[in-house]
């Protein structure tokens, strides 16, 4: 209570608005070209106060009388000091900072550190960056940009999920996802519910309801060194996300941002377009597929068609095409900020309106976001920010399997479906019955599922926090930033009576809560030339982080009265309830050596305490250190290398595990488990309950799991700074791993829980960026790279032990760690010869095979994004190109479409004798070549390449992908206009324009049917497709 | 003064914070699952696990296509493929449900039961017997299985006990059971028993038949089983009518229907257009236009007789499904020992002299006992019942009366696939089983699936102690000859 309170006051002090006795300076900051730098720094030589120049470069700042120099800084520019003299206008142009680096970047706890001064590597994407072309969920606007930092989109659902890994998976269990945080206030990235299984809906990810808007700078963590003070939560890295405030002694500034864009699928399979359905080339409506005759043979004939119309079959080519509609993307913020003397204000509203490419599906999120400061003397000053963001969202599709609401059936249509006519007869317009697509009415016709069964979410969600700072002394500075993330979510999944798999309706609800809640407290003292020359900053602090997570959740069946979703007319109800809290406290140190700003030494240290361990273990103690030489400061001045620092790191970090893993307890058992997706409910007949044992034996001698990483760098620039190399090598190695390890089954448990496993990543980052040419003419060119190869190994799992299972999708399929190798997807391969051929069966022309084989590499080899941007002087042109080389993909939309006959390639060979290529084995076991022909096409495609014949479904996932093109136009105003126009921008941009490389038929090769938080990728099934989307932005600020 | 000040602050936050460090942490208790339960929940959850199992897709389904008494009818139904590639998914949910989910919490059950303060030896029974009959399908399936060292959590790498020590295992389980068994005390799973409520009579008898069952396994390999045989059948106690079966129920209501049901719920519309009528026990029901037919089958959407196929042939919308209005209602119970099965037995024991002299006429008259059972059991009505015994011919005059038992314990066993796979490969030697099958379309050629692939993943690779040579499935079990 007293923390609220606390908080409610601090935040009325600072909306008071108390004026100084000053006089103002209006100016304005400009690069060497005259184009406008936008949030550069005014500060009022010392003092404290200060404020920054807007999107036109221009500012407004209130100075004491007794000011006399200003001091601007800007991010590449060398600081300048303006005598302010009598002068109301001061303009100054900014002379690019090529000798030295004076970049300020945000580190772990919100410490703010000059970039040269790291020992370690971490990547800033500016605003900027992020707002021109938006993404609807902002850690898209990762992919392809900063190496070391992989993104994958989970589907073209809208609102949907991506997970972003940063130099590889490290752990066997436990979400892969860096640590978001915002304003100091870890971030909640969790998604619940997004996990693979029996038609799974992709709810998104948590951070991607942050506003891009919003956002001021990204700043990517990437290793332990850089996160150590972060404590476990930073094993994974660092997301750090600063959001915009206002500029001090500014008048308020209105900013609009506004982009309209139209989606439609990046990918849509290769259909054949000659065949019917049916089975063995007779056409049947009881399948939906391709095997029936040759649509140009029997148009003699009419056949009845799924509405019981007598018809000749004809083709329609883009029956699926169709489906799909075009999804429209609008997203819009205004916000305004400004200050007075001692208080900073920015408040911005957020509205994104989309609209799916699947019918009936579309989503809306609010977001509000106020950022406030105030400095109340020169010793106290406090800051808040609070966001509050509203989504909610219809019809987000059903996808992977074994449910009635999955869309199989719209990428499965059979060729001669007539789109136009199934859209607008689902429905029997005497017996509301649902019409099907096929006779035995075995799939639900899509229009039923989109029109009906939907699945929808509201989610409310409060971010806020508190900084308050006190500079007792002038070397000591306390801080205390206290805050809350909490999100209320509730879904709701309807299906609707008649719907075939499910015909008295069913619905299901959901609540969620999960809450943050965080506290550091922080003490950093300052001296300088302690010795001579050697700068002394130490930081002490003390972490206390709460999460909690509940859910209550209801799944109703038997529905009485059609289309009424209320558990008063549900027969049957299954509810479920669940809890769970965990809790960190740490403490730490930071202790900071600088030596003449050149030569730069860190050493921290923390300690946590952490909830979900054994008592006796919980507490555990890891240090890092770090340090930098920027060895250019000692020698001559050189226009061949005009910047360069190595820089050296080593940390360790020690981690927990779930909450209550540790004691052997019974569950409530609400289901029990029946294949294909059929479990049945508890209580049985008779209202009787059931409860179970654990299926994992505890360990109350639990450790913590840890982490040691180095890594080294060097960054160096050359000819002026038109060629920047930024390179890292690095290598983490996770030990005691907190896994649950297969155990025999007949041990009566499926895993034990142990401390054991070792996994290690090697890396190198290569970050270039070049300039060709710079400033001819007012023409420019920039090219920007990243590179990385990154290495997973899995040293040893438990003794004994072959591999371990990370997770399983259907038929047979795993994703598996073995040693010596990286994560792998196993499944059925062919059977082959010593010589590698195919083992053909003999009695049946098909292939033979062979369970539990690895297939190959989750993870990519090597990943890079090549960004160009051209400018001349208000026009800018860039295009991002990523590029992931390695790694297989499974994709079980394939198997549908191959095994249905509807696939482009399936068309090979119909009508006539095939003999498939390799061997059978003869009775004295030699192998000789195949000469039995498949009895039919559509034994060879279904068969062989089934679902479970894993292998047949798997490709090599690289793939090349226009991933962004922009151009924006500053449009030059006239001094009349300027009065009421600041500043105007018009783009097109467009996203995920293209695939310019894949190996992957029919889909596109990066979506995955595995939530942001489960270890598993490269397998999908059913997914949405996802998108491209191209359209218009506009920027005015007044 | 004023630094002072803020010292003595940082002091009292720190203090306040650590003091109250211990209690933030100590959060770890989860509120979601309980430190005790009584016997009779984990004996509801691991009964009920066990019998989904046994008619869901892990078992019921590849069990009725690779024993050939249902058909899939190919592409038109079910859908065509080599049946004998029995899906990992089936043999480690099947081996997981014995050993973990079902066989465990029988083991927490009883050491609930039996460590109680006033020690519940009837749930320890019940929970005994339930889980002998599991391993005794175990072993069936798979021949050489961990049992002896199952369930130990001091033993990692449980070994596998040679199928002959298995069937001791489970026949000392069951002696143990028996014993254990006092049908006087109120202290037993009553209402949570789902089988019979709590009646401990019935248990007992099931007990007994279930013994009577495993040495009628044994005794072909092992004749000296016999004299068990002979023992149980003078001294009796097995199950003696038909209110002893032993049926697990399911219901109309959602989420509680039998899931051979739900497979077609859900992926057929209601209807059955997934499993047919297999011309391997037609032809057997045809001839006397056995009763049971209809209750059986269902008739092809355009026909107006029953059509069958064999076990992999294209079916059409003349061939015969099985009856989705009686097999596979949702109601239907999951029928784990049934009275007839029993008769059977008894018959067969006495036809072949097992442990007793050969008496065709007993052995003729536990026979029609079966005959009559099976009908009262599908509701035959008492007319067409009369006829067929009227009609089938008598053990003491045919040519082969054991032969004529196991056709109608193949007939019997139509809806209970696990038993009918059981009872092919004990009706007789290698090429001799009745019936005589040829194996399905697709299948390797190499001969019969005698005995499923051991799961790899959940068993075989973790287990330093299981065998590592692959076992093809074509190999017998040491109780088939």
């Amino acid at each position: 209570m007293r923390k609220i309170a606390l908080l409610l006051l601090t935040v009325f002090i600072i909306l008071t608005n108390v004026l100084g006795q000053n006089r103002a300076i209006t100016g304005k900051v400009v690069n060497e070209q005259g184009g406008a730098i936008p949030n550069a720094s005014i500060i009022i030589k010392g003092s404290n106060s200060g404020t920054t120049t807007k999107t036109d470069g221009s500012f407004l700042i209130s100075v004491p009388v007794a000011a006399k120099t200003l001091v601007i800084t800007s991010l590449n520019f060398v600081d300048q000091q303006v005598n302010i003299n009598d002068k109301n206008d001061i303009s100054v142009s900014m002379v690019p900072s090529n000798k030295v680096l004076n970049e300020v970047v945000v580190t772990a706890i919100g410490i703010t550190r000059s970039s040269k001064s790291l020992g370690y590597s971490v990547a800033t994407i500016k605003g900027d960056e992020i707002t021109k072309a938006r993404e609807t969920n902002i850690v898209n606007a990762l992919a392809g940009k900063i190496s070391g930092v992989r993104v994958t989109g989970q589907s073209g659902t809208v609102g949907g999920g991506s997970k972003v890994v940063i130099r590889g998976t490290s752990s066997l269990s436990g979400s892969p996802q860096p640590l978001f945080v915002i304003d100091g206030l870890p971030l909640d990235n969790s998604s619940p519910g997004n996990t693979f299984g029996n038609g799974s809906v992709d709810y998104g990810n948590r951070a991607g309801d942050i506003n891009s808007d919003d956002v001021e700078t990204i700043t990517v963590l990437k290793g332990a060194a850089a996160t150590a003070l972060y404590g476990s939560r930073g094993k994974n890295g660092a997301i750090v996300i600063t959001t915009k405030k206002g500029s001090r002694r500014a008048t308020a500034a209105v900013t609009v941002n506004s982009s309209y864009r139209f989606d439609n699928a990046l990918k849509l399979p290769k259909f054949q377009n000659e065949y019917s359905n049916g089975n063995y080339g007779v056409y049947s409506l009881k399948f939906v597929n391709g095997w029936g005759p040759k649509i140009s043979d029997v148009q003699d004939v009419t056949v009845k068609d799924f509405k019981g119309d007598s018809v000749t079959l004809k083709a329609f080519p883009d029956n699926v095409k169709n489906f799909y509609q075009r999804g429209i993307s609008a997203i819009n913020t205004v916000s305004v900020a400004g200050g007075s003397e001692n208080t900073d204000y920015r408040l911005s509203l957020g509205n994104t309106d989309q609209t799916s490419i699947v019918p009936g599906s579309k989503l809306s999120r609010y977001n509000i976001n106020l950022n406030a400061g105030r400095t109340f003397n020169d010793k106290l000053s406090a800051r808040t920010t609070v966001s509050y963001i509203r989504t909610t969202s219809v019809g987000r599709p059903t996808q992977s399997a074994n449910d009635p609401n999955v869309l199989t059936a719209s990428t499965l249509f059979p060729r001669t479906l007539d789109l136009d006519k199934l859209r607008n007869n689902y429905v029997d317009p005497i017996t509301g019955a649902q019409i099907a697509l096929s006779s035995d009415k075995t799939g639900n016709n899509p229009y039923w599922i989109i029109n009906n069964n939907q699945n929808n979410n509201e989610l409310d969600r409060v971010v806020g926090n508190v900084i308050l700072s006190y500079k007792p002394l002038s070397w000591l500075t306390i801080s205390d930033n206290l805050g809350t993330d909490f999100y209320n979510e509730f879904r709701r999944t309807k299906t609707r009576k008649g719907t075939f798999g499910q015909l008295d309706g069913a619905f299901t609800l959901n609540q969620i809560y999960n809450n943050n809640v965080n506290n550091d407290l922080i003490a950093t003292a300052e001296k300088k030339n302690i010795i001579k020359n050697l700068d002394l900053k130490v930081i002490v602090g003390n972490n206390y982080f709460q999460n909690s997570f509940r859910s209550l959740g209801v799944s109703a069946q038997n529905l009485t009265v059609d289309n009424l979703y209320t558990l008063g007319n549900a027969a049957t109800k299954d509810p479920t309830n669940y809890f769970q809290r965990n809790s960190l406290v740490g403490i730490f140190g930071d202790i900071g050596l600088s030596y003449k700003n050149y030569a730069f030494i860190n050493v921290t240290g923390r300690n946590d305490w952490n909830s979900s361990l054994p008592k006796n273990n919980r507490s555990y103690f890891y240090p890092s250190v770090s340090g930098s030489f920027v060895f250019t400061e000692l020698m001559n001045k050189s226009n061949i290398l005009n910047f360069g620092k190595i820089r050296a790191g080593y940390a360790n970090v020690g981690s927990g595990t779930d909450p209550y893993s540790l004691d052997f307890t019974y569950t409530p058992a609400t289901s029990y488990f029946v294949q294909y997706g059929l479990n049945g409910t508890f209580p049985t007949a008779g209202g009787l309950l059931g409860f179970s044992g654990p299926g994992q034996l505890p360990n109350v001698n639990l450790k913590p799991q840890n982490q040691a990483s180095v890594e080294a760098g060097a960054e160096l620039r050359f000819f002026d700074s038109r060629i920047q190399l930024e390179a890292t090598y690095y290598k983490t190695k996770t030990t005691d791993q907190i896994i649950g390890i297969e155990v025999p089954l007949s041990t009566g448990y499926f895993t034990k829980s142990i401390n054991a496993g070792s996994i290690t990543n090697k890396g190198l980052e290569i970050d270039l960026r070049l300039q060709p040419v710079r400033n001819l003419r007012g023409f420019s060119w920039n090219i920007d790279l990243n590179f990385n190869k990154n290495k997973q190994l899995v040293d040893e799992l438990s003794a004994g032990l072959q591999s371990y299972t990370l997770n399983s999708a259907y038929s047979g399929l795993v994703i598996k760690a073995s040693p010596g190798q990286t994560f792998g997807i196993w499944g059925v391969d062919w059977l082959r010869d010593p010589s590698g051929n195919i083992v053909i069966n003999q009695s049946t022309g098909l292939r033979q095979t062979k369970a539990d084989v690895r297939l190959g590499d989750m993870f990519p080899e090597w990943t890079m994004g090549i960004n160009n941007t051209f400018s001349y002087k208000g026009l800018s042109l860039s295009g991002l190109i990523d590029i992931r080389q390695g790694g297989v993909m499974y994709s079980g939309t394939v198997v549908g479409l191959r095994t249905s006959g509807l696939a482009y390639e399936t068309l090979a060979n119909r009508g006539q004798v095939f003999v498939d290529k390799g061997v059978y084995k003869t009775s004295d076991g030699k192998y000789l070549q195949n000469t039995i022909p498949v009895q039919s096409m559509q034994d060879y495609w279904q068969q062989n390449f089934q679902g479970s014949n894993t292998v047949a479904n798997v490709f090599d996932a690289s793939y090349v992908k226009l991933r962004e093109i922009r151009f924006s136009y500053q449009i030059p105003l006239g001094f009349k206009t300027k009065k009421f126009v600041k500043g105007a921008e018009v783009g097109v941009e467009a996203r995920n324009l293209l695939i310019l490389k894949s190996y992957v038929p029919h889909v596109d090769p990066e979506v995955n049917v595995f939530g942001p938080n489960q270890i598993g990728e490269g397998v999908e099934y059913y997914n949405v497709p996802s998108t491209r989307s191209v359209g218009m932005n506009l920027r005015l600020s007044f | 003064m004023k630094l002072l000040n803020i010292k003595n602050t940082l002091a009292i936050i720190f203090l306040v914070f650590f003091a109250s460090c211990g209690s933030k942490l100590d959060i770890n208790s989860s509120p979601n699952t309980a430190t005790a339960v009584s016997p009779d929940l984990l004996f509801n959850y691991a009964l009920t696990a066990w019998s989904s199992n046994r008619t869901g897709g892990d078992s019921y389904i590849p069990f009725a296509l690779l024993s050939q008494n249902q058909a899939s009818a190919g592409n038109y139904g079910w859908g065509k493929g080599n049946v004998y590639d029995i899906s990992p998914f089936s043999t480690g949910n099947t081996w997981r449900g014995y050993y973990a989910t079902s066989g465990n919490n029988f083991q927490l059950a009883i050491k609930q039961a039996e460590s109680a303060k006033s020690v519940n030896n009837n749930a320890a029974a019940q929970c005994k017997i339930l889980l002998a009959n599991m391993m005794f399908e175990a072993t069936t399936i798979w021949g050489d299985i961990p049992f002896s060292e199952a369930w130990k959590t001091e033993i990692s790498y449980p070994k596998f006990d040679a199928q002959p020590d298995v069937f001791a295992g489970i026949l000392d389980l069951l002696d143990k059971a028996i014993a254990q068994i006092d049908v006087n005390s109120v202290l037993k799973i009553g209402n949570y028993d789902l089988l019979y409520k709590g009646d401990m009579v019935k248990w007992k008898k099931y007990a007994t038949s279930l013994k009577f069952k495993v040495l009628m396994t044994m005794v072909d390999k092992d004749p000296t089983k016999a004299t068990q045989i002979g023992q149980l059948l003078s001294a009796g106690g097995m199950i003696d009518n038909g209110s002893a079966d032993v049926l697990y129920p399911y219901t109309t209501e959602s989420g509680k229907e039998n899931p051979k049901f739900k497979v077609l719920k859900q992926y057929a519309g209601g209807a059955n257009l997934f499993f047919f009528c297999n011309n391997n026990i037609f032809k057997y029901m045809a001839p006397l236009n056995d009763p049971r037919i209809p209750v059986y089958f269902d008739n092809g959407p355009t026909a107006s007789i029953i059509n069958s196929v064999e076990t992999e042939d294209d079916g059409d919308d003349n061939t015969a499904s099985i009856n989705v209005h009686t097999l596979f209602k949702a109601d239907a119970p999951d029928l784990i020992y049934t009275y007839q099965e029993q008769l059977f037995f008894q018959a067969e024991a006495y036809a072949r002299g097992l442990g007793v002299a050969v008496d065709l006429a007993k052995a003729d008259l536990l026979y029609k006992m079966g005959i009559s059972e099976a009908m009262t059991y599908y509701k035959i009505n008492s007319n067409a019942s009369a006829n067929y015994l009227a009609a089938v011919p008598s053990l003491t005059t045919t040519a082969n009366p054991v032969l004529e038992i196991h056709k109608q314990q193949w007939i019997d066993l139509l809806d209970r696939p696990q038993e009918a796979f059981l009872q092919w490969r004990r009706s007789g030697p290698e090429g001799s089983e009745f019936p005589q099958l040829v194996q399905p379309a697709g299948t390797p050629a190499g001969g019969f699936l005698r005995r499923w692939d051991y799961p790899q993943s959940a068993e075989i690779i973790p287990n330093t102690n299981a065998p590592k040579t692959t076992i093809t499935f074509t190999t017998k079990l040491w109780f088939d000859l």
